[in-house]
């Protein structure tokens, strides 16, 4: 086979060598007052990590989407220069006794996240691993949930930890992709079922009960993630990626009303029973009810988006600190949207919000040029786990929705969400190269 | 180093540091939209087919006269029952000839059959480009290429 240069891939990637390293010498330049670049060394590391992975996939003959490196390089660029803009101390890790700082720790999952994508786009080549052992992999999701609740370190009220010696880990993450993974390989093998069978129901057509059973498990395992690991972001985002995918798979509008029917009555009971959730939804109906305690967080978010406006107040220039502290709790993970519309403005964000768009676009793109039901599935319920994450917190962020506790996709402080987000990356990527091989052998043929 | 030239760098550098973005956006975007163009081409082929074959002659009947085959890129054609389009002629070979749709055009090539492969009544020895409208004769079968 022919080595593939991917000349697209390589041309997207090289205004990254400007990008990154001016955001890093604008924001020393701002926080010294003097006119010097200051270190450069992670923002170059940085780029030259993602041009070493494009270097791999040229390398070991890779023939999948040439756009996904270079949007996901891109916001994931963007967001370390927001990390490096924010104060070091905020958090982070140490290796071999050398504290490195947030974005520093950052980069270093970068690494990893980029080893893993070119490790699964090259090496995993053969779906069967997955589509065979579904129901395997869905019980080591629900062991690993089940894990979390009875061993997890409890944060914020939420039990989303896992420890292991120093490191810790959300298996929220890993729960997602195998989520995604069983949802595909299901709807895969009983698709034709599900969207012929019904019963009419009046003007509705009604799946029948035993094709509506696997609807309920997944609506009952998102309610326990509401009511045991009170993790509601989390929930909502498993609900949607499964009712997206239930969509794509029947073309059923039916599963989409009924589904999001059951979502308003759960979402209500919840808000009736549960306090944690009630206080979400209060916090989102009226924050400035209690603006200094529980609506704080929003109500400060509202403020920065004010006082960033159309052109931002400026890389390093935004977020006044209160009290010795900067103005919105969780800024680096739940808020780094707000953090970067406030300093890039409208116009930044929504740079911001297009390139994620683009990024959701192309993975959609490789679902369509999937040659089997199982790759295509798979490929959208990766693609809509990562938009509608975006989704969910910015509408968080911006008060359009309840705020849940989720990442940004390849833009928040935080390991687990960087290597999820890039094992998504190298499974499409996966399948987009064996849709490429099938499309080149095909035109061999003819 | 005035104080209000160093503001005025900052301004520059944060301008041109959005600007990139937007660059970089513009890039990407323009890939998608021919994304877009091609996918708009292939849905327009796919809704006309990207050609038929119809049967003008047939002594066994098998394609019956008259019977419009809608082709795929790939066609195969022969007496081998798998075939896309299956000849049944005591003249033609199990198989016989390829028809194939590569770029813009349709293209047949004979596959090493005992009677050959005739384009307008002309034994071909390379593949040979069509044009809608031309007759293919496989064995004592005579179909024309349509849109």
């Amino acid at each position: 086979m022919p080595i593939a240069w991917r000349g697209t891939e390589l041309r997207l990637l090289l205004p990254l060598l400007v990008l990154v390293p001016l955001g890093f010498a604008l924001t020393h330049v701002v926080q010294t007052g003097v006119l010097d670049p200051g270190p450069l060394g992670l923002a170059i590391a940085y780029v030259a990590a993602i041009l070493a992975a494009h270097l791999a996939l040229v390398l070991l003959g890779h023939r999948g989407d040439q756009l996904l490196l270079p949007l996901a390089g891109t916001i994931g660029g963007v967001g370390l220069v927001m990390l490096n803009r924010l104060p070091q101390s905020l958090t982070g890790m140490s290796i071999f006794g050398a504290d490195i700082g947030m974005a520093g720790t950052q980069f270093a999952w970068f690494v990893v996240g980029l080893v893993a994508m070119v490790g699964i786009a090259v090496f995993f080549r053969d779906d069967g691993a997955l589509r065979h052992y579904k129901y395997t992999w869905a019980a080591a999701g629900a062991a690993l949930l089940a894990i979390t609740f009875l061993f997890g370190a409890e944060v914020n009220g939420a039990r989303l930890w896992l420890h292991f010696g120093p490191i810790g880990f959300q298996p929220g993450e890993a729960i997602k992709i195998v989520l995604v993974v069983f949802i595909a390989g299901y709807l895969a093998e009983n698709r034709a079922l599900l969207a012929g069978a019904h019963r009419q129901i009046g003007p509705v057509k009604i799946p029948p009960l035993p094709y509506l059973l696997p609807m309920l498990a997944i609506f009952a395992i998102v309610m326990g993630i509401v009511v045991i690991s009170r993790d509601l972001g989390t929930a909502l985002l498993f609900y949607g990626i499964f009712l997206t995918m239930l969509f794509v798979a029947t073309g059923r509008r039916s599963y989409v009303l009924v589904g999001l029917l059951l979502f308003l009555a759960g979402a209500f009971v919840a808000y009736k029973l549960f306090g944690h959730v009630a206080i979400r939804v209060d916090n989102w109906i009226n924050p400035w009810a209690d603006p200094t305690d529980a609506g704080y967080q929003t109500v400060q978010a509202l403020y920065a988006f004010g006082r960033g406006g159309l052109f931002g107040e400026g890389l390093g220039q935004g977020l006044p600190l209160i009290g010795g502290h900067l103005p919105i709790p969780a800024i680096q993970t739940d808020f780094i949207f707000t953090a970067i519309a406030e300093e890039l403005g409208l116009v930044g964000a929504f740079a911001l919000l297009a390139l994620m768009a683009a990024l959701v676009f192309r993975g959609l793109r490789v679902a369509i040029l999937a040659r089997d039901d199982f790759s295509s599935l798979l490929a959208v319920g990766l693609t809509t786990s990562i938009g509608l994450q975006t989704l969910i917190i910015v509408a968080g962020n911006a008060k359009l929705i309840p705020l849940t506790g989720i990442t940004f996709p390849f833009v928040s402080y935080g390991g687990s969400s960087l290597l999820a987000s890039f094992v998504v990356l190298g499974l499409l990527l996966s399948i987009s190269h064996r849709s490429a091989v099938d499309a080149e052998h095909d035109a061999g043929r003819a | 180093m005035t104080a209000e030239a160093l503001r005025i760098i900052i301004l520059v550098a944060q301008f041109a540091f959005v600007g990139i973005l937007y660059l970089l956006l513009f890039a990407f975007a323009r890939s998608l939209l021919r994304d877009l163009r091609i996918a708009e081409r292939t849905q327009e082929a796919a809704r006309h087919g990207i050609g038929r074959l119809t049967v003008l002659e047939s002594p066994e009947d098998e394609p019956p006269v008259g019977r419009s085959i809608a082709l795929g890129p790939i066609n195969s054609m022969g007496r081998n029952v798998n075939s896309t389009i299956f000849v049944e002629d005591d003249f033609a070979s199990a198989t016989h000839a390829m028809l194939t749709f590569r770029g813009r055009s349709w293209f047949i090539e004979d596959q090493g059959s005992t009677n050959g492969t005739h384009v307008n009544g002309h034994r071909i020895d390379r593949p040979v480009a069509l044009s809608y409208g031309d007759e293919i004769t496989i064995g004592r079968v005579r179909m024309r290429l349509e849109r």
